[in-house]
């Protein structure tokens, strides 16, 4: 098993990552515009300040040149400085932000499998029924909506219309920061960000049981006189929710992807503004740092997902 | 009853009286013993002191607190109340004496000599001299300075060899003594005197750091300044905490906390509803739903901004100004500035706001919206429609790129009406939609054929930056030996009513020329809640808090 996963990183992880911010580097340096293009519009500047000012950015240097020097940097655990006026690191810059975007994260992913598991497994007891029917219309719902559509509207509903959530944002300055004040914060992004997951979860969990349910082992179980929850619980939950173990490590990366988004909704303090921000001013080092942060994190998931699953079935064994 | 009115006409502009600072605060005394001598008759008028102040931003600032250094607006609202210029700017954009008492300009308009308060104290008590005021400009034409202000003074005597290394000093700055210092310009610089609004820095926390890593320093993140508002803390994303300054020469602000908060644009009016927020700007879209709004107040006001259709005068169809004009009677601005955007908007003929003392109305052709006169023009001046009904001339077609910058709605519209429009003359118009930043690309190269954007514009009507010969913003290839002239004679000359006769003589120039189709005069929008009291109701283009100048008089009403 430690052979696997060093074997995975060594020689699959790294040379993915290389060639991820090569490609990531060369293509943010061939799109148009360049990180000096909104100092354009400052009234009385010149052409030579900006030309000095593109100098200082090393941005004037050809492409391999300037990703070299970026890759030297970060293998020295430099990410660098921001493009932008403040030129603050860009290491600072990610990790005042991570905090608020692991929170969220977490807790839209938490909140994907405490609403998704229970969802899909009533919907996979009572098939056919009028909750199946509501739960699937429910989740196809959940999964087709634009996260920047459902977002707008649960804004609209309870913090326009019912005014009983803050209109995204975070605490004001001095407002007590209670724990249900975290919870008032975080309901509608979180939800906003988890109901593609919760959707997601409840279909495969529905699917992944009723094949289960129609397996010879539990008609056996049955025929030997085991209450109906117990062949659930026990027997076919637990090989049921082997696929949605497998699923948690890649819903990590739309989890990450989908929090940009919901963040610029939310005005939630986490990356995504930052993200956005740094690709319309063509701000290099913080574009490269963020994804190649959220790279790790990828690759991290899904080499969890298969250790994990490796761990959960005894069958399966990485050599 | 006589003292009611004399409180009512005095206090609702105390930042009129500016000339002593003596006087003002002798003044406060006296409006405010007044004020509590009849405070039952003057109920509606009692300044009470304390409580917090929330202004909503939309974007988050970046953390360059630093006057000099920054260059995104949202950091300048923290480093406005966190330092002091020399002078600011008033309602009527005018200069006024802020830690510099009153100047003094030379007979030939050379030199500026400003007088300092005495006693002025930084955040830590240090006391700020004129040392500081050297050290705050001589460091902006420094040749390591990494920010963009170097072109508002490098019209300083010395400037330009200071700035590439070849001397030393700079002789166009000079200190007289403690309280007195002189800046001085080769030629007359009318701009000039309007650009000293930049913070003073404190030199003895910041002299010794090299200028090259001055924007490295920790002093951008945690600024102190002599401002009526001392700098507490910045949650990247959430807010910026500001406090009163005890200490303000000018008399302590009259509210406790003033706090910049992070708020989602799509979310501003909830957060104006729930009274989270004291003070938003807001768009035109918000605007109906906001001013519905129990308890605030909405102000619309026009802002130093025009938007354009620049013409790409160096291709040979667009050489002739006939076709120029005729493009632009043959569009309707009135149906885009009133339908389009909702009447929140002013037509523009020339590039002057009409919020700016040099505005002129006289001599300018309006060109209000005739194709059958627009057709009529083109067909004079030689222009037939060839095979496919589109106007052609000499080898040279009307059909051409339109490069719009995508994001906004109403920009959108506004091209698909031009379109329209143009078709309706036998002009093709092929509509290019594209990011901001490869747009501006395009422009650079001047690999466009037409394309929309605007100007925001400083406080000086000085044109020159963008439409000289030599300015390299002059996107529309505009070379004009008579608009040159006046453009050179502007910034030379002093007495401002001959300035705004200069001034008023090259709109009528660009006008008939129009190497832009102007569109139209920005306004800006503020949502204020009602409980903030003292701020400008009739504002003009900085504002209801003139850009931010009112916050150190503002007061809450309970």
């Amino acid at each position: 098993m430690w052979r696997y996963i060093v074997r995975r990183i060594f020689l699959q992880g790294i040379p993915v990552l290389l060639g991820f911010t090569f490609v990531l580097y060369f293509v943010i340096t061939i799109a148009p515009g360049s990180p000096v293009t909104h100092l354009r519009g400052l009234p009385n500047i010149d052409e030579e300040t900006i030309a000095r000012r593109a100098e200082q950015l090393g941005i004037t240097e050809p492409f391999p040149v300037q990703y070299v020097k970026w890759l030297g940097r970060v293998l020295r655990g430099d990410l660098g400085r921001s493009f932008d006026s403040s030129r603050r690191p860009v290491a600072e810059l990610i990790l005042e932000r991570m905090p608020a975007t692991i929170l969220l994260s977490l807790c839209s992913i938490l909140l994907g499998w405490g609403v998704g598991i229970p969802a899909g497994i009533l919907s996979a007891r009572r098939q056919y029924s009028f909750l199946d029917y509501m739960i699937t219309f429910l989740a196809f719902v959940g999964i087709s909506a634009p996260s920047f559509f459902i977002g707008l509207l649960l804004l609209y509903v309870f913090a326009a219309k019912l005014n009983v959530l803050p209109a995204g944002g975070f605490f004001l300055a001095g407002e007590p920061r209670t724990f249900l004040g975290y919870v008032q914060y975080l309901l509608l992004p979180s939800l906003t960000l988890g109901l593609g997951n919760i959707a997601g979860i409840a279909r495969y969990m529905r699917s992944s049981l009723l094949e289960v349910l129609g397996q010879d082992f539990l008609r056996t179980a049955r025929a030997k006189g085991l209450s109906d929850n117990l062949v659930v619980y026990k027997h076919a939950l637990r090989n049921a929710l082997l696929p949605i173990l497998t699923l948690m490590g890649f819903t990590i990366p739309s989890i990450f992807s989908g929090a940009v988004i919901v963040e610029n909704i939310f005005a939630w303090p986490g990356l995504g503004s930052l993200a956005v921000q740094a690709v319309n001013e063509r701000n290099y080092p913080v574009i490269m740092g963020i994804n190649l942060m959220f790279a790790v994190l990828i690759f991290l998931g899904s080499l969890i997902a298969d250790v994990s699953y490796a761990l959960a079935d005894p069958r399966i064994r990485y050599e | 009853m006589i003292l009611i009115v004399l409180l009512a006409e005095v206090f609702p502009k105390p930042a009129i009286i500016y000339e002593e600072v003596m006087s003002v605060k002798k003044l406060m005394l006296f409006v405010v013993t007044l004020a509590l001598l009849c405070s039952a008759a003057a109920f509606a008028q009692d300044p009470v002191p304390g409580g917090t102040f929330r202004y909503a931003l939309t974007t988050n600032p970046r953390g360059m607190f630093n006057p000099i250094l920054h260059t995104e607006v949202y950091d300048s609202y923290i480093t406005s109340v966190v330092f002091d210029g020399l002078i600011y700017i008033d309602e009527q954009l005018e200069p006024k004496p802020k830690i510099a008492k009153d100047w003094t300009i030379s007979e030939d308009g050379l030199s500026i000599t400003f007088h300092l308060h005495e006693g002025i104290k930084f955040h830590d008590g240090v006391e700020l001299t004129s040392k500081d005021v050297e050290y705050t400009y001589k460091t902006i034409l420094h040749p390591e300075y990494t920010g963009v202000r170097y072109g508002d003074f490098s019209v300083l005597v010395g400037a330009e060899d200071y700035h590439n290394g070849l001397s030393q000093e700079v002789p166009g700055i000079e200190v007289l003594d403690d309280y007195t210092i002189k800046f001085t310009t080769s030629e007359p610089f009318a701009p000039l005197l309007s650009q000293f609004t930049y913070g003073i820095l404190p030199s003895h926390l910041l002299a010794h750091i090299p200028v090259g890593e001055l924007e490295q320093a920790d002093f951008n993140q945690h600024p102190i300044g002599s401002g009526p508002f001392k700098f507490v803390e910045f949650l990247t994303d959430q807010h910026v905490l500001l406090e009163a300054n005890e200490d303000y020469f000018l008399g302590r602000p009259l509210i406790d906390t003033l706090v910049f908060q992070r708020v989602a644009e799509d979310a501003l009016p909830i957060y104006i509803q729930q009274g989270r927020v004291d003070y938003a700007e807001i768009s035109p879209e918000q605007y109906l739903e906001v001013q519905s709004i129990p308890g605030v107040d909405v102000y619309v006001y026009e802002a130093l901004s025009y938007n354009y259709i620049c013409f790409n005068m160096r291709q040979p169809r667009f050489a002739d100004p006939v076709v120029r004009q005729a493009i632009t009677y043959g569009f309707d601005r009135e149906t885009y500035v009133q339908v389009l955007r909702e009447g929140f908007g002013i037509v523009a003929n020339a590039p002057i706001p009409t919020a700016s003392w040099a505005f002129t109305t006289e001599g300018i052709n309006e060109y209000p919206y005739n194709p059958q006169l627009a057709a009529q023009m083109l067909a004079e001046a030689g222009w037939k429609p060839g095979p496919d009904g589109i106007l052609e001339k000499e080898g040279m077609r009307l059909e051409f790129e339109f490069l719009v910058p995508e994001g906004t709605r109403v920009n959108e519209q506004m091209a698909l009406l031009f379109q329209q429009n143009m078709a309706e003359l036998g002009i093709k118009v092929n509509l290019v939609f594209m990011e901001f930043s490869a747009a501006v690309d395009r422009v650079d190269a001047r690999q466009f054929d037409t394309f929309t954007m605007g100007w925001s514009l400083s406080v000086d009507p000085d044109p020159y930056g963008i439409w000289h010969s030599t300015s390299p913003w002059n996107d529309p290839g505009f070379y004009n030996q008579r608009s040159d002239e006046l453009l050179e004679l502007g910034r030379r000359e002093t007495d401002p009513e001959k300035r705004k006769e200069i001034y008023a003589q090259w709109q009528q120039l660009i006008n008939y020329e129009l190497p832009t189709m102007f569109l139209s005069y920005g306004v800006t929008i503020a949502a204020v809640s009602e409980r903030v009291q003292g701020i400008d109701t009739e504002p003009g283009p900085l504002g209801p808090l003139v850009s931010l100048e009112k916050l150190a008089q503002i007061w809450l009403a309970q």
